[in-house]
């Protein structure tokens, strides 16, 4: 069910599918740190591996750290709050802090080749197949 | 003490009013805080370039708008999600004097950063208060 996202209804279609996500987990489990925990993740499939994306704006690239040990992926962090000194907030809704969020994902990952990229405050992990875990066409030979 | 305030009007997602294109909006996470020279604000909006920000002070009233981008959506199926993804859009009502003409703002990380500075005649209203 890969997206195909019209430009006039594409967000509505995205945030629907992102919904029925929610509510149908697909039995993926991500191990100790499960649901609700700081960084909040979405993950996605294409034809040749995982998407894993994480909402973390604010955050100085040398701030964050990704690690992988055989089927656990680690992101660790600092979100810093910046603000002129001998001031008085109003208002403070965003959280900071250090943030640490393991994640335990499928076998046919092969996370020592994922690759990590941090745009608009948006953490995206591509973790590519193991080579066997990709189909693969076996030719039948007539002999 | 006078108390100068930015009051929020809305929900956490935005409701009772629409948008030209259909989906829901949320209302980023803010930190507002207070200068003598300026109020500043920092919104929370990941997924949002700095392109696609509109910042508008018009008649007292502050309003902040940010667009994301479907374009790394496509072509992929989601297995598992935690959050959904939407614009965003948040509005205050601004009691004080902000001199328009010099608003700073920057867009880094998916944080919008405001600078509102208060205009002179703020501040000489302040200082009247002090000596008084």
């Amino acid at each position: 069910m890969a997206l195909f996202l019209d430009p006039v209804s594409g967000l509505l279609s995205l945030q629907r599918e992102l919904e029925r996500a929610f509510e149908n987990p697909s039995g993926l489990d991500l191990g100790v740190s499960g649901r609700g925990v700081f960084p909040l993740v979405n993950i996605f499939s294409e034809p040749d591996g995982y998407i894993v994306r994480l909402e973390i704006p604010g955050v100085s690239p040398e701030d964050l750290h990704i690690e992988t040990q055989g089927r656990t992926l680690t992101i660790k962090g600092n979100r810093e709050r910046r603000g002129p000194e001998g001031a008085g907030f109003h208002r403070r809704e965003r959280d900071s802090g250090e943030f640490s969020r393991s994640l335990q994902l499928p076998d046919s990952l092969d996370l020592m080749r994922g690759e990590a990229s941090y745009k608009n405050g948006i953490l995206t992990i591509r973790v590519p197949k193991r080579e066997e875990a990709k189909p693969r066409q076996i030719t039948v030979k007539v002999t | 003490m006078a108390e100068k305030e930015l009051i929020p009007k809305g929900k956490q997602e935005l409701e009772g009013e629409e948008q030209t294109r259909p989906g829901r909006t949320y209302m980023p996470d803010v930190d507002i805080c207070e200068t003598a020279d300026s109020l500043w604000l920092w919104a929370d909006m990941p997924g949002v370039d700095e392109k696609a920000v509109e910042v508008n002070l018009a008649e007292g009233v502050l309003s902040i708008a940010g667009a994301v981008s479907l374009k790394e959506y496509e072509n992929l199926a989601p297995v598992y999600t935690e959050y959904n993804i939407g614009n965003y859009l948040r509005r205050f009502t601004v009691s004080e004097d902000i001199d328009v003409d010099n608003i700073k703002a920057r867009m880094t990380n998916g944080v919008l950063e405001l600078e509102l500075p208060k205009s002179a005649r703020a501040k000489l209203r302040r200082i009247n208060i002090a000596t008084s």
